[in-house]
């Protein structure tokens, strides 16, 4: 049965991203291609982050510096969103499924194929799973922030908020792995705090988003 | 200009990245999956001596563990430890046709009681004679595999006992465990030689000297080939050979101490298949040779066998000596040192005739006394059907060196006396020969038999290029010349033993969740995927609410 697994993991994995490209209504947009572009974006900056030498020594000031790297993933969000014309949902929807699903692609659909169709049975997979859903929101909420970011008409006493909220995006892989190492999470623990991270991002940055869009 | 470039590589990553990732699944298809545990494990004896088949036929598995008490045994893998260990459970699993059976025995033996080591020295022959198409593996324990088995037991215990929804709740938080071997089905291994080596000190004083031969064999038994590291049987009888050999070419070397006898010592393979090496060595040297030390003139023929302990001394003939023979001399001699000089042994002569009809010869001795050789075997046991001389449990520790070293001084003194003619010439019996320089080296048979317990020596796995064979024959060549290797191969056509192979596996231990669980899990992923789609169609509320929120704030500005 443990190509049952398998399809376990992958649609626990996929279907979120099938659903929230079918409830957001960017299928009536015909973005597939451009949640490509996105996608292939994404490749590339992975690769610019790939060439990026640091010292082999795994510490504290390492990740830091690591994490710091991921400002880059904020520059090719940025990227894919200018080059798209249309409303700010819009933008913010393509960029961030395809920026997920090409991770999810990347990062995750290796290990599942070779690990969860074994005969070794592990939790991990289903973590992995519901990982990719909270990196969706994730990068939802990244985007969104991205493109409040970038506005001009944004309001003076938006910025700091939105900056905070920037800030956290980027280096939230870092605090994950601070906690984890601190108080010892056990993986599922671990994966709970992620969820819990998430949503307060998200829940912020949706609440800004609604403000500005409609105070003015 | 960016702009362009960038479009360019939009288009090669568009077309070029699905083609690579289909092609790097491909790659990677091929299945490693890393087990929850991976150990050795070594396979029972199967072997056909003289067309019987013994032990257990088969070498792959791929079961699902369980232990004993577990009510479903078929097509499982039965994990028993040797504590809990019987040979009714054994047949129980047998009977209910269990796919496999593997038997943990404790990483340091010296901590299992006397009892159930001594128990299960009396199965091991009962485990063998039941031929079985059940692999029979045996383990060393370690922590992973001890936290394996406990968990295999309770999961084996409950199963049966308990109501539809506690079954239900156990599966999902049960472990179980799916044992798999990685060798491939065993086979007979063909054209195994089985390697005998010869060495001789020549005696002093022309042709026709009488001939003393001195045999032990060197190979080991037990139920697991891996496991035999036959420390007493026959590793002491090694021990003592090589060091006589030693004593005895010193004394050659001086022209005052050099005896009128040729001395020839012998290792023989194969002892434990009904002296193989023997058999096929006498062959060759009484057909098929012309002149040859064994046909002229042999006084007897020592064969000695399990030495390492207690304080009996059994001399067995299949017929008492004659009076004047040469060998009468030996054990006449023999009681005279033990009386003498070793009060506390006590030495006696065991008489059995040899029994043609049994399917295996009892003693090495007998096998010179079919070619009509005055031969006999010593050994501190009192019968060939004891169980030391066929188990696994027989390591270093069943070794008592200083018995030991009394024993091959004995034997020694012994020959001497017979060899110098000592008591005709009136020497008395309290004069020890064997002291000072020319004494019984302690340590050297310490350190023989330490290296010879170090690995097992079944014959399955000692071919002619083995180290143990090489470095044996090194030996003799330090005091012995004229030093031979005698090679057994079996016959083509009517062979008298068959060896398999596939005796060493390595076992690994996957974690596996039963069927029901990918069931169970499919049903809850469904119902939370249904959960997600119902929040998405009505993320809208949630918008709503939140516009409702800051509107107010903003009206009030």
């Amino acid at each position: 049965m443990t190509l049952f697994h398998f399809g376990n993991c992958l649609s626990l994995a996929y279907f979120p991203y099938f659903i929230a490209y079918k409830c957001s209504g960017l299928s009536e947009y015909n973005a597939f291609w451009r949640c490509v572009q996105a996608g292939a974006t994404y490749l590339f900056v992975q690769l610019c982050k790939v060439s990026e030498p640091f010292g082999p020594h795994k510490d504290v000031s390492n990740e830091f510096m690591k994490a710091t790297v991921d400002l880059a993933d904020l520059l090719g969000l940025h990227l894919v969103m200018s080059r798209n014309a249309g409303k700010g949902e819009y933008k913010i929807m393509v960029a961030a499924m395809g920026w997920a699903t090409a991770e999810l692609i990347m990062s995750r659909c290796i290990p599942l194929w070779v690990g969860a169709r074994g005969i070794e049975f592990d939790w991990k997979y289903i973590q992995m799973s519901f990982d990719s859903n909270i990196s969706l929101v994730h990068y939802i909420a990244m985007a969104a922030v991205v493109w409040m970011f970038t506005r001009y008409d944004l309001p003076k006493s938006f910025r700091l908020p939105v900056t905070i909220l920037l800030g956290l995006c980027v280096y939230k892989g870092f605090l994950m792995e601070l906690f984890v190492h601190v108080f010892l999470l056990g993986s599922w623990m671990a994966l709970l705090v992620k969820a819990v991270l998430t949503g307060a991002i998200s829940l912020c940055s949706l609440f800004l988003f609604v403000t500005l869009v409609h105070s003015n | 200009m960016f702009e362009e470039a960038s479009e360019v590589l939009e288009n090669m990553l568009k077309w070029s990245f699905p083609l690579s990732l289909v092609l790097f699944l491909v790659l990677v298809c091929p299945l490693r999956a890393e087990a929850a545990h991976e150990f050795s494990v070594y396979r029972m004896q199967q072997y056909d001596l003289q067309g019987q088949t013994y032990g257990s036929r088969n070498a792959i598995l791929n079961t699902e563990a369980r232990t004993v008490d577990a009510e479903v045994l078929s097509r499982r893998c039965v994990m028993v430890r040797l504590i809990d260990f019987s040979y009714e459970k054994y047949q129980k699993a047998l009977r209910q046709s269990a796919g496999a059976v593997v038997i943990i025995l404790p990483q340091n033996m010296s901590t299992v009681p006397q009892d159930i080591v001594q128990q299960f020295m009396e199965l091991e022959p009962e485990l063998l004679a039941t031929e079985t198409i059940v692999p029979v593996y045996f383990a060393l324990e370690d922590e992973e595999l001890l936290s394996i088995y406990t968990q295999t037991q309770i999961s084996s215990s409950s199963q049966g006992s308990s109501s539809a929804a506690e079954v239900l709740l156990h599966t999902a938080t049960a472990n179980g465990f799916q044992m798999v071997t990685s060798g491939a089905q065993s086979k007979a291994v063909s054209d195994w030689a089985i390697t005998s080596l010869e060495g001789r000190l020549t005696g002093a004083g022309g042709e026709d000297l009488p001939t003393i031969v001195l045999v032990a064999h060197y190979d080991s038994f037990g139920v697991a080939p891996w496991l035999s590291y036959g420390a007493d049987s026959n590793g002491s009888g090694v021990a003592i050979l090589l060091e006589l050999a030693r004593l005895f070419s010193r004394l050659y070397s001086y022209k005052r101490t050099h005896a009128g006898y040729n001395l020839l010592f012998f290792l023989s393979g194969g002892g434990k298949f009904n002296y193989q090496g023997t058999k096929r060595w006498l062959e060759d040297n009484l057909d098929h040779t012309d002149s040859s030390l064994l046909q002229d003139n042999v006084a007897f023929v020592l064969c000695l066998d399990t030495l390492g302990n207690s304080d009996n001394l059994h001399l067995h003939v299949s017929k008492p000596p004659k009076e004047g023979s040469p060998q009468h001399a030996l054990l006449k001699e023999l009681e005279t040192v033990a009386a003498h000089q070793h009060p506390d042994l006590k030495f006696s002569m065991v008489h059995k005739k040899i029994n043609l009809a049994d399917d295996t010869l009892a003693w090495e001795h007998e096998r010179f006394g079919i070619r009509r050789l005055p031969a006999f075997t010593l050994s501190h046991l009192d019968s060939h059907r004891s169980p030391e001389r066929h188990s696994i449990m027989d390591m270093r520790p069943h070794v008592d060196l200083t018995k030991l070293s009394r024993n091959t001084k004995v034997i020694a003194e012994a020959l001497a006396r017979v060899m110098y003619n000592l008591t005709e010439k009136g020497v008395s019996g309290d004069l020890q020969i064997f002291t000072e320089q020319m004494q019984v080296q302690e340590d050297q048979l310490a350190s023989l038999v330490d290296w010879l317990t170090a690995q097992p020596r079944a014959a399955q796995l000692l071919d002619k290029d083995s180290s143990i064979v090489n470095t044996l024959e090194y030996h003799l060549n330090r005091y012995l010349k004229d030093v031979r290797r005698h090679l057994v191969r079996a016959d083509k056509r009517d062979p008298e033993f068959v060896f398999y192979d596939q005796l060493k596996q390595t076992m690994n231990a996957y974690r596996v969740k039963p069927a029901i669980f990918d069931l169970l899990l499919a049903v809850c992923i469904a119902s939370y995927l249904g959960v997600l789609y119902l929040a998405v169609q009505n993320f809208g509320l949630l918008y709503g609410f939140l516009r409702r929120v800051t509107a107010p704030r903003v009206k009030q500005h």
